[in-house]
């Protein structure tokens, strides 16, 4: 194979990631250099150029470019997106604004929406009506469309938003009214909703297609950028783009439907465990990504990520759902948790010892990076708790101040609190995986499914430091944390597929339907995916391509969905009570119980149109013919609370750790990006790829019970 | 602060959130296996866990506001008919009764003991509103109690672990969905019994029952004095406040009385309305506490989850016989109605003393039901829209438009109204000037227009309120815009009315008050709010006394104008 290696950048908000594969021998290369905001393809080129040197591999050898990037998030969160106007249907331009009518908080007299895109003076109305069936009520009024573009002229309007009632139903306004602003405004970037996100519930459609709309030029114009410079490097291919769904898609898939491309950053890391999980035989994870504002959970079964399919971005309310803009979208499902590195202990209003959500982020930091920062963090906590080696923090690239760790948890907490710095410490590590602990628990109970099943998959700068605690308290099967766990998201674009999504709304009574309907719709979907896999260079029947159909389905007078896989020899056939059952069975699953007398409601119809995913073989390291003893490092002082006290704790360097050695806890592994940490009672080996296995004895309980009341006391 | 009861803020910060944690693995069982689309989807219920005592102590986060209230005070009461000391593994406790529960029949109480060592050491509670109750499906007219529906008195759902099973067919042969209903009471007794379960694992790790005592102690001691303290902070003194409300058939009018002194507040509603005989709109003392404490924790202690140590410092008083403290055996099915006015009146009365943590009057819902028979399958509908006016302004904040409040709740799409019924709805739409004026406006209300298609009449019925008295502003702020509606741009009255196809029925939802002298509110809000439409040029001029010059430059006439 001429192009044998397959590229994945993943652009963060602080680093941006490298992975370079050989998907022959499985031999990777890595590389992390800072992202530079202003122009984050210089920092693309800053760290690849020297990566493809190091693999002495030229642009035309890469067989495929694959990219991740916080841009859109970024520029959603931040309102750097375009001057937007919307167009709707005459009557309901203020439905983006009163939205769902309800608070994300209860007892917050003060609370606020989040600032909307599009501001009342630039949202048009338009005369046209299709009733609930997509028939034409009242013809589009053509000149009206003709006077909004004008006014948009005048405005200075960049994109436009175009969503009229029932468009998932008929199409036809909405183009129509397109391709007059076309002709207007040729220069106007315009989105659809009947492409955009054709589901019923006009609300939550108008803010994806808004949203959708508001960062359409800034991503054509940053993918052309992107393409352009890896066409100067010497590759001459398509650029591909992760999407928030788990699949790749190519730039122009991207540009249409940017708001696809949300988390795509974090959605690489789920891949990335299930990529792992396959070569280790293991499909059912828990991965875990602490970073260093916010720690990621996403539920991983039988190989394949949970989905969701509505998202808020940037939320007003930290962490508060419902304060953000919903966004409906197919997405890996991602909870996020206010858990990071960065994030700021303080005492509440009642005393209480809290941490989070606020984060010192990268600038100031935590206090120990000596950067300004007074406040104390999870860091500085891990810190003085000796997780971490002052002099070894990114592999010795930055070194830590302890005493600035110290010195912010004695003033900031320790006075009011009446403890030590160490102590101070420990009841930041205990709250902060007590965080993480109960919205895993909920996460985890949302979905119906029992910890103590999964493995946690664990990566992120901060994430191996916490795993052993939140997996233990979980009782889980084990830890797993990856070879080269500081750029998992990268290895993750590597192994991608290139997928879609389709959605659009039909709803009826299933025994009522006039299927032929049914059929064409689903039949439309396949086909429009089939054609974006043609034109990613995928023959629809190549081996590994699959077509998976969905239903969201609901008991008659219910107001919300279950979504459910259908075979496409059943919806070929009308087979409904084939579809009832699979219903009801999924139903019975998820919530206990199913209404069988109660007759059955289609609301949406799902298609996924899916490419094999790449073979990439994992390279086997050879067998340690030493034991674990000559990767170690040295010793420190290391506290664990179910001893309840320092311990000298062994040291070791991951890159020497070999297959088949074994370590036995409490135990700290240091690589580059991040360190392991791992209790007493857990037992550490090496597989055949260099990945760590973390696992759980019985934690004893008694045991840290007594030693808690020890310390207790002594408080 | 560090050591009471020898509880760190540490460990107190990690066993309160396992409790809470706890609660919120009750709250999805509960979710999981209800039946309802109330319980499961509209989330009309709370689950709680309280200390031996029947004290509140932690319960999930999302559970119902004035559940949390209410659940605590039920639980006493049971516990005077069943002491604990006669409890034994195995029994549940069920009551529906109004005055010893959350107000009105359909709230279903349960409550199941925790043991340790063989002794009650907490319990696991649950309120929900169950599918239906029995009575008059014309609740507003309701004349009395009995009328409402099946009332079940403290009694035992599970005997040692055996169903009460002719209690459970009483209640089903009862209700209209019995099997709705039976299902969710069970689902009810299963969440509770995975509550317990994860409790006793609890007392495993932190101290057994008396581990759990200390830490519930602990948790209302410091709730009570963070209230305390916030309520210390207020001025002293009695303030008083006034409010008619549209009632029913007749206005209903609210006197309150808050009285600071030191660390507490008396809330007295003496001079309210009688309660009344034709309108089921009657609060008991619990659902009135409930209303009271709400408004005061809103502004006083927003951030620390609900738990009986704040409700300790709070108490009220109401005449017997009072709207507010209706007698057995008054209707009370839509005691909202009254209650949901009850922290216009409080904040009104605090506006006296704490000027910064009070809000203006809202929109508030109305709850619109449309029923009817298809034309082409012959198939019934019946749809619920719970369309809100907007919020009131707040002392930093103008109001939000067209949101929940006190209530909270998501109004039904429109897409989603049209495919259930044959409706057609001409517009949804803000509702310019609606907002009261003031330094900060009140929220838009909002007008919706639903013309009725098809072949067959419809049924619709329409909670319509605020319409005679609209929300009040405060602290010189104007009232937002009184509610209104019309069938045919005909003026109609209130009670469910009969529409013919090609009827167009109308209806204005009320804007929030405003807050603080409209004059006062800055040239440049004013002219973004015209920019907007959010007011229009004139009332620019009558309300806030802006004229705009013909470049569109904004000024403040010196003069007030009226």
């Amino acid at each position: 194979m001429a192009s044998r290696y397959r590229l994945g950048f993943d652009v963060g908000g602080t680093f941006t990631d490298f992975m370079l594969v050989d998907q022959e021998t499985g031999t990777t290369f890595l590389n992390k250099c800072l992202t530079t905001p202003d122009d984050p393809s210089r920092g693309v080129m800053d760290g690849l150029l020297p990566l493809l040197d190091r693999a002495g591999v030229g642009g035309d050898d890469v067989d495929i470019a694959i990219h991740a990037t916080t841009l859109i998030t970024n520029a959603l969160i931040e309102r750097k997106g375009a001057r937007t106007a919307l167009l709707t249907t005459q009557g309901f331009r203020d439905v983006l604004e009163m939205g769902t009518e309800v608070r994300y908080d209860i007892y917050d007299l003060f609370l606020q929406k989040p600032e909307l895109l599009v501001p009342r003076s630039r949202r048009y109305e338009v005369t046209e009506r299709l009733d609930k069936d997509g028939k034409v009520l009242t013809a589009l009024d053509e000149d009206g469309v003709r006077a909004v573009a004008q006014q948009l002229r005048e405005d200075g309007a960049q994109a436009l938003a175009i969503v009229f009632l029932h468009a998932f139903r008929n199409a036809a306004h909405e183009l129509r009214a397109a391709e007059i602003i076309a002709e207007e405004l040729p220069d106007l970037t315009v989105s659809i909703s009947s492409a955009v996100a054709p589901e019923i519930r006009e609300y939550e459609r108008m803010s994806t297609t808004t949203a959708n709309a508001y960062v359409q030029p800034i991503t054509r114009a940053y993918i052309d950028t992107i393409q352009r410079r890896l066409r100067e490097m010497g590759y001459p291919r398509n650029l591909y783009l992760m999407i928030s769904s788990g699949g790749i898609a190519g730039g122009q898939t991207a540009k249409d439907f940017p708001i696809r491309m949300l988390e795509s950053g974090p959605t690489a890391g789920v891949l990335a465990g299930i990529h792992y999980g396959r070569q280790m035989g293991i499909g059912s994870l828990v991965t875990f990504d602490m970073g260093g504002t916010t720690a990621k959970i996403a539920l991983v079964k039988n190989y394949e990520a949970a989905k969701s399919n509505v998202f808020e971005v940037g939320r007003v309310a930290r962490f508060k759902k419902g304060s953000g803009l919903p966004v409906k979208v197919p997405m890996v499902e991602l909870i996020e948790i206010g858990a990071g590195g960065g994030s700021i202990a303080h005492v509440d209003q009642l005393g209480l010892l809290k941490v989070g959500p606020l984060s010192a982020g990268a600038d100031p930091g935590p206090a120990c990076y000596g950067r300004g920062g007074s406040l104390p963090t999870v860091t500085d906590a891990n810190l003085v708790l000796g997780y971490y080696d002052p002099n070894f923090f990114l592999g010795g690239a930055m070194s830590l101040d302890v005493e600035a760790a110290r010195k912010a948890l004695e003033t900031q907490l320790g006075g009011v609190l009446g403890l030590s710095a160490e102590q101070c410490a420990r009841g930041i590590y205990e709250v902060v995986t007590q965080n993480m602990l109960a919205a895993t628990k909920v996460h985890i109970a949302e979905r119906g499914e029992d910890p103590r099943k999964f493995f946690l998959f664990a990566f992120g700068g901060a994430g191996p430091a916490h795993a052993y605690e939140l997996a233990r308290l979980l009782h889980m099967r084990g830890v797993i944390v990856p070879a080269g766990a500081g750029a998992t998201s990268a290895a993750g674009l590597v192994t991608a597929a290139v997928s879609f999504d389709y959605a659009r709304s039909l709803l009826g009574r299933l025994d009522r339907l006039p299927w032929e309907e049914v059929r064409r719709v689903f039949d439309a979907m396949a086909e429009e995916g089939l054609q974006v896999l043609e034109g990613a260079g995928v023959a629809r029947d190549a081996p590994g391509v699959v077509v998976k159909h969905q239903m969201d389905l609901r008991h008659k007078g219910q107001g919300h969905e279950v979504t459910v896989t259908v075979p496409a020899d059943v919806i070929a056939d009308g087979q409904i009570d084939r579809i009832a059952e699979i219903f009801y069975a999924t139903h019975r699953e998820k919530y206990g119980h199913a209404h069988e007398n109660l007759p059955l409601e289609l609301v949406t119809c799902r298609t996924t149109v899916g490419a094999a995913a790449p073979e990439i073989p994992m390279k086997r390291l050879p067998e340690a013919t030493e034991t674990a003893d000559v990767a170690q490092k040295g010793t420190r002082p290391a506290y664990f609370g179910e001893l309840g006290r320092f311990v000298e704790t062994p040291v070791y360097d991951r890159y020497a750790l070999r297959p088949g050695m074994l370590l036995r806890g409490p135990a700290i592994v240091e690589e580059r990006e991040c360190t392991v940490v791992a209790g007493p009672s857990a037992g550490l080996r090496i597989d055949a790829f260099g990945n760590l296995f973390i696992d759980l004895d019985e934690a004893p309980i008694a045991e840290s019970k007594e030693a808690r009341n020890v310390e207790t006391e002594r408080a | 602060m560090l050591k009471q009861n020898g509880l760190d803020a540490v460990s107190l910060e990690v066993q309160w959130g396992r409790l809470i944690s706890i609660m919120d693995e009750v709250d999805i069982a509960l979710v999981r296996t209800s039946f309802s689309t109330i319980v499961g989807e509209s989330r009309d219920f709370a689950v709680i866990m309280l200390d031996r005592h029947g004290r509140s102590i932690a319960q999930s986060q999302l559970s119902s506001p004035a559940f949390t209230v209410t659940l605590p005070a039920t639980t006493k009461h049971l516990l005077k008919a069943y002491p604990p000391e006669t409890l034994k593994p195995g029994d549940v406790l069920i009551t529906n009764d109004p005055w010893l529960g959350s107000g009105h029949l359909p709230d279903v109480s349960i409550v199941m003991p925790v043991f340790s060592d063989g002794t009650v050491v907490a319990f696991v509670g649950a309120v929900a509103h169950v599918a239906d109750i029995g009575g008059r499906l014309d609740f507003f007219d309701a004349r009395d109690l009995y009328e409402e529906g099946f009332r079940i008195p403290p009694s035992k759902i599970i005997i040692g672990g055996v169903e009460n099973d002719q209690l459970m067919r009483l209640i089903g042969a009862n209700v209209r969905v019995p099997d709705m209903v039976i299902g969710d009471i069970k689902a009810m007794i299963g969440a509770e019994q995975l509550g317990a379960a994860r409790l006793v694992d609890f007392f495993a790790d932190y101290g057994g029952g008396q581990g759990f005592q200390n830490l519930a102690d602990e948790i209302l001691d410091r709730s009570e004095a963070a209230m305390r303290a916030a309520i210390a902070g207020m001025p002293e003194g009695e303030f008083r406040y006034g409010l008619d409300a549209d009632g029913y058939k007749t206005p209903l009018r609210i006197e309150v009385a808050v009285s600071k002194k030191g660390d507490q507040v008396h809330v007295d509603y003496t001079g309210s309305s009688p309660q009344f005989t034709d309108a089921s709109i009657n609060c008991t003392t619990n659902i009135t506490f409930a209303d009271t404490y709400y408004p005061l924790k809103c502004s006083l202690v927003p951030n620390i989850p609900n738990n009986e140590g704040l409700f300790r410092p709070i108490s009220i008083s109401a005449p017997v016989g009072s709207v507010f403290n209706t007698t057995i055996p008054s209707s009370v099915k839509s005691r909202s109605k009254s209650s949901f006015h009850i922290h216009v009146a409080i904040y009104g009365a605090l506006s006296h003393a704490i000027p910064d943590l009070v809000q203006a009057g809202s929109g508030s819902f109305w709850a619109m039901t449309l029923h009817g028979t298809n034309s082409d399958d012959g198939s019934v509908f019946n749809v619920h829209i719970l369309p809100n006016g907007g919020k009131g302004a707040t002392p930093r904040t103008d109001g939000l438009p067209t949101v929940a409040f006190p209530y909270n709740g998501t109004v039904t799409p429109v897409e989603i109204v049209e495919y259930q019924a044959p409706i057609l709805v001409h517009h949804k739409r803000l509702v310019a000037d609606s907002g009261g004026p003031g330094t900060f406006r009140g929220g838009l209300g909002q007008e919706i227009a639903l013309e009725v298609l098809g072949q067959t009449a419809i049924v619709a019925s329409l909670r319509p309120d605020k319409v005679r008295f609209p929300p009040p502003g405060l602290m010189g702020g104007k009232a937002g815009l009184a509610g209104s509606y019309s069938v045919n741009d005909e003026a109609v009255d209130a009670v469910p009315r009969t529409l013919q196809p090609g009827d167009v029925y109308r209806m204005r939802l009320p804007g929030g008050g405003g807050f603080g002298d409209p004059r006062a509110r800055p040239l440049a809000d004013v002219a973004r709010d015209v920019d907007d439409g959010y007011v229009t040029i004139g009332d620019a001029l009558t309300d806030y006394a802006v004229s705009f010059d013909a470049a569109g430059d904004a000024r403040r006439s010196t003069q007030p104008t009226e």
